[in-house]
């Protein structure tokens, strides 16, 4: 599986606060929403696109995208393309099958509102990574806990986060064990295979990790985790006249977005 | 040279504020030590891809059985520890994310479902997953023929677990007393709650923003139940094994808070 992180650069977009970069993401997640209409979506896509030009990112992590979800990306557009119930004609296919509710037609709304969900589902996966690839890990979890998301959730999220590459190396030593037992199949071809050989990892890594939690408990009850104290950070983030003006045109391209919306427009 | 009494300074001092479960780093009782090493798990399991999905390049992952067993060991803090897992791994696995930044929503859901009964919390489990099956229904795409049969299999057992006290009862006895023989199908009660919190979820977020028709859900559906049963199979296998593990070792878990109660 293909995995992102943070790609050190100097840009306009690297230097926007998380908390922006957060806000930016929500904004474009709920626009992409509100519009059916695949032109208005493709827009949004361009805009996406061009945010990740802007960062300096990789274009062809884009790409992979597009390879990762092409299955899906061509069954949400058949299953709108052929029983979308529109009203213009595009291609005749057969005569009509009521029984799986095709009408014989391909037609214009059903290829619009197709391609509008596909560009949807592009836009949804593009957005998060350039969150990530454009903020440190340690700006992140400090916007989070700016944002008023409890410190404890902060604290859970950064504890995972550090801990799971030790408990990655734990399970591939779990592995190795299993397969000197002669338990499990961890190449098969088969999934079902796979996935039952896979369970055999969970019990002793789940039970090894949870008797490593105690010394972490105890850790964090020798540095008073939890005292009721004002908490102060390393790190600090402060809002630039960018990152205002970035919130602002969010803000209004959201009014903008639902008043179109609610005139009927970029939808099919 | 001013003398003072002693005892007058003593009762000057403030009161050290009093310690609840919250300022000793806990979260529904469960430690912050136990949610973080859940969630660290849970991004190592994501890591694993399992289950192709039909004509997807997505994969269903070994969290599904994290997520269906979580409920069991960590209580209501499921949620919270299967969020903070979900949301690491959308952030360094995101082309597995189908939903994108909402990703986290799914094994959130399956974690609060299950650990909320298992904490006989039935009153808001069961208002967790009256909204689920409401967040399915009310989506015209629902309205569509055999549309109905989706969420049925499992999210059956699950309202039967939740609101039929008897049951609920039976099941979490049979785990809190780790029971032999009956701790098997007790477990698979849970495990099918939280999975079918989990894939109702999924579900309905698959119609909110993708639009996917009957003619795509209904002929994959025997597939579908497949693979449910095989994932919560599987999970009622390790949870067991996880549990007697967890109870002979003497680690925290949730059983240890219902069984002081």
């Amino acid at each position: 599986m293909a995995d992102v992180g943070y790609v050190q650069k100097d840009t306009f977009l690297h230097r926007l606060d998380a908390r922006t970069k957060l806000v930016l993401m929500l904004a474009i997640l709920l626009v992409v929403l509100v519009f059916t209409n695949p032109f208005y979506v493709l827009a949004i896509l361009f805009l996406v696109l061009g945010a990740w030009a802007l960062a300096k990112l990789p274009l062809n992590m884009v790409a992979d995208i597009f390879k990762y979800f092409t299955g899906i990306a061509v069954i949400i557009f058949a299953l709108q393309a052929f029983f979308y119930p529109g009203q213009t004609n595009l291609l005749r296919i057969s005569n009509a099958i009521p029984a799986i509710g095709f009408s014989g037609y391909i037609t214009v709304e059903g290829v619009m509102y197709g391609l509008a969900l596909v560009l949807r589902l592009v836009v949804i996966m593009t957005v998060a990574p350039l969150l990530v690839m454009t903020t440190p890990m340690s700006d992140l979890m400090l916007a989070l806990v700016k944002l008023k998301i409890p410190y404890r959730f902060a604290f859970i999220l950064t504890t995972a986060m550090s801990l799971f590459p030790s408990i990655q190396n734990r399970a591939e030593l779990i592995q190795q064990a299993q397969l000197c037992r002669g338990v499990g199949d961890f190449e098969s071809g088969n999934f079902f295979i796979r996935l039952r050989a896979s369970a055999s990892i969970l019990t002793p890594l789940i039970l090894g990790a949870f008797r490593d939690s105690q010394i972490l408990d105890v850790a964090m009850s020798s540095r008073a985790f939890g005292a009721p104290v004002q908490r102060t950070y390393l790190l600090e983030s402060h809002f630039r006249r960018a990152d205002y003006l970035f919130l602002a045109g969010c803000l209004l391209s959201l009014i903008v977005a639902i008043i179109l919306r609610l005139a009927h427009f970029g939808v099919v | 040279m001013n003398e003072t009494n002693p005892t007058e300074k003593i009762d000057e001092v403030k009161p050290a504020p009093v310690r609840t479960w919250q300022s000793r780093g806990r979260i529904f009782g469960i430690p912050i030590s136990l949610i973080a090493i859940w969630a660290a798990l849970f991004v190592a399991a994501s890591a694993v891809p399992a289950l192709p999905v039909p004509g997807m390049g997505g994969m269903i992952t070994v969290n599904a059985i994290m997520t269906a067993i979580s409920g069991v060991v960590l209580g209501p803090a499921a949620a919270v520890a299967n969020a903070a897992g979900a949301i690491i791994a959308t952030i360094l696995f995101p082309f597995g994310a189908f939903f994108g930044p909402f990703s986290f929503v799914t094994s959130t859901m399956g974690g609060l479902v299950a650990g909320l009964t298992f904490a006989n919390r039935w009153k808001l489990a069961g208002l967790a997953e009256i909204i689920l099956l409401a967040s399915w229904f009310v989506n015209p795409a629902s309205w569509q023929p055999y549309m109905y049969l989706v969420p049925l299999p499992y999210s059956l057992i699950a309202v039967l677990v939740i609101f039929i006290k008897p049951l609920r009862e039976w099941a979490r006895h049979q785990i809190l007393t780790q029971n032999k023989l009956w701790m098997w199908p007790a477990l698979f009660l849970f495990a099918s709650t939280g999975h079918a919190a989990e894939y109702l979820t999924t579900n309905s977020l698959t119609n909110w923003l993708y639009s996917l028709t009957w003619q795509y859900w209904i002929p994959t559906l025997p597939y579908w139940i497949g693979v449910d049963t095989v994932i919560i199979i599987l999970a009622t296998i390790v949870g067991v094994g996880v549990l007697i593990g967890l109870h002979r070792a003497r680690l925290p878990h949730a059983s240890d808070l219902y069984i002081q109660k």
